[in-house]
């Protein structure tokens, strides 16, 4: 089961709203590269590791990456924040207010709606493990491209610093292979 | 502006922290509150964007870690993993008052933790790394409970619901602006 923390693995206090690049950003709240993707990803493919350490490992970057959505979440709901219809609907996010309102919704950045094809599994250790290389990969790619978009240092901090962790889980993601394929697992 | 103050930090947990010493030395860090030492430790640190050159493989244990601060605010406590993009250097946390300076220690510790945490899920056998790892938990919990005691529960699991009324639904929740 699931602990709630009442914090952000990083803080967000964003000063200034900016509504273009909330609908930027929002491709990794439920775009193919974001944190909701990498954390079910993760999470379904726990169950058939073929020992401990990978259903560690498995577990516990899943669940980081849940808290990754959550600093995700906290970016849009504080770039939107306070932004009046007319804006909203200046920036693009008009359809968003149309069947949303305010509230969040996964979705890319072309605003279509987070969909579980966007996770890949394929029942076989080795195949799982080096999608999920390859996930990290994107989504380090992902922040940069966001980071290119902005110049905001509120905006830019947790950027980086959910770019950062997917150099660290990319990393223990190839040792896990390394070693399965070292003991032919 | 209010930049985060390295010192009270450094204070408030000194003798933690010295304890803590013993375990980090064997990563080649004399004190882990000096900011020289982060600073000459970083030397020949691979700042360039080539995410490809910055894999260590894995046989070759860390040979030094950041301190916990270091490694939060850069979202990495490991040197010889972390590289940079686009901004020259990590952004540091600038709380602005006494409830989020607490939190950032939390935060700072909790990470700490968390990231030995994923190398030991596959280094299971690196006894130094697991001290690291208790080190760090035990200071995440101290600094859970002094923030607790002033600000109130981080879960609801925690003593800090001790309280008539119920001060588990008080403000901030963690996505309010500060």
């Amino acid at each position: 089961m699931w602990k709630y923390e009442k914090k952000l693995q990083y803080p967000v206090n964003i000063r200034n709203k900016d509504l273009k690049l909330a609908k930027y950003i929002i491709t990794q709240y439920g775009g193919p590269a974001g944190e909701l993707a990498a954390a079910w990803q993760y999470l379904d493919q726990r169950y058939t590791m073929p020992d401990d350490r990978g259903k560690a490992l498995l577990t516990d970057i899943g669940t980081e990456e849940l808290a990754h959505v959550e600093i995700i979440s906290a970016m849009l709901f504080q770039l939107m924040e306070g932004a009046s219809v007319e804006e909203l609907k200046q920036a693009g996010l008009g359809e968003h207010y149309a069947q949303f309102g305010r509230d969040l919704y996964p979705a890319d950045a072309f605003g279509n709606p987070f969909t579980m094809t966007h996770i890949k599994l394929a029942g076989d250790p080795i195949a799982n493990i080096e999608s999920n290389m390859g996930a990290e990969q994107r989504a380090r790619a992902t922040y940069e491209h966001l980071m290119d978009l902005t110049n905001d240092p509120d905006v830019l901090a947790p950027l980086a610093f959910l770019r950062e962790r997917e150099i660290v889980h990319y990393q223990r993601f190839k040792e896990l292979r390394d070693y399965y394929l070292e003991k032919k697992m | 502006m209010n930049t985060y103050n390295q010192n009270y930090y450094s204070n408030m947990y000194m003798e933690d922290m010295n304890n803590m010493n013993n375990i980090t030395n064997l990563y080649n860090m004399s004190n882990m509150n000096d900011m020289n030492n982060v600073k000459n430790m970083t030397k020949g640190v691979n700042n360039n964007n080539n995410f490809n050159k910055c894999n260590y493989v894995q046989e070759v244990k860390p040979t030094e870690l950041y301190n916990s601060y270091e490694g939060f605010i850069r979202g990495n406590m490991y040197p010889d993993l972390y590289n940079q993009y686009k901004v020259s250097k990590p952004f540091d946390v600038e709380p602005m008052n006494e409830q989020a300076q607490l939190l950032t220690y939390v935060d700072a510790y909790s990470f700490g933790a968390h990231d030995i945490n994923l190398y030991l899920d596959t280094h299971p056998d690196d006894k130094a790394m697991i001290d690291l790892y208790n080190q760090y938990r035990m200071e995440s919990e101290n600094a859970i409970k002094q923030y607790e005691d002033k600000f109130g529960p981080l879960f609801v699991s925690s003593e800090a619901t001790l309280t008539y009324p119920w001060s588990w639904n008080n403000s901030p929740w963690p996505w309010e602006n500060r």
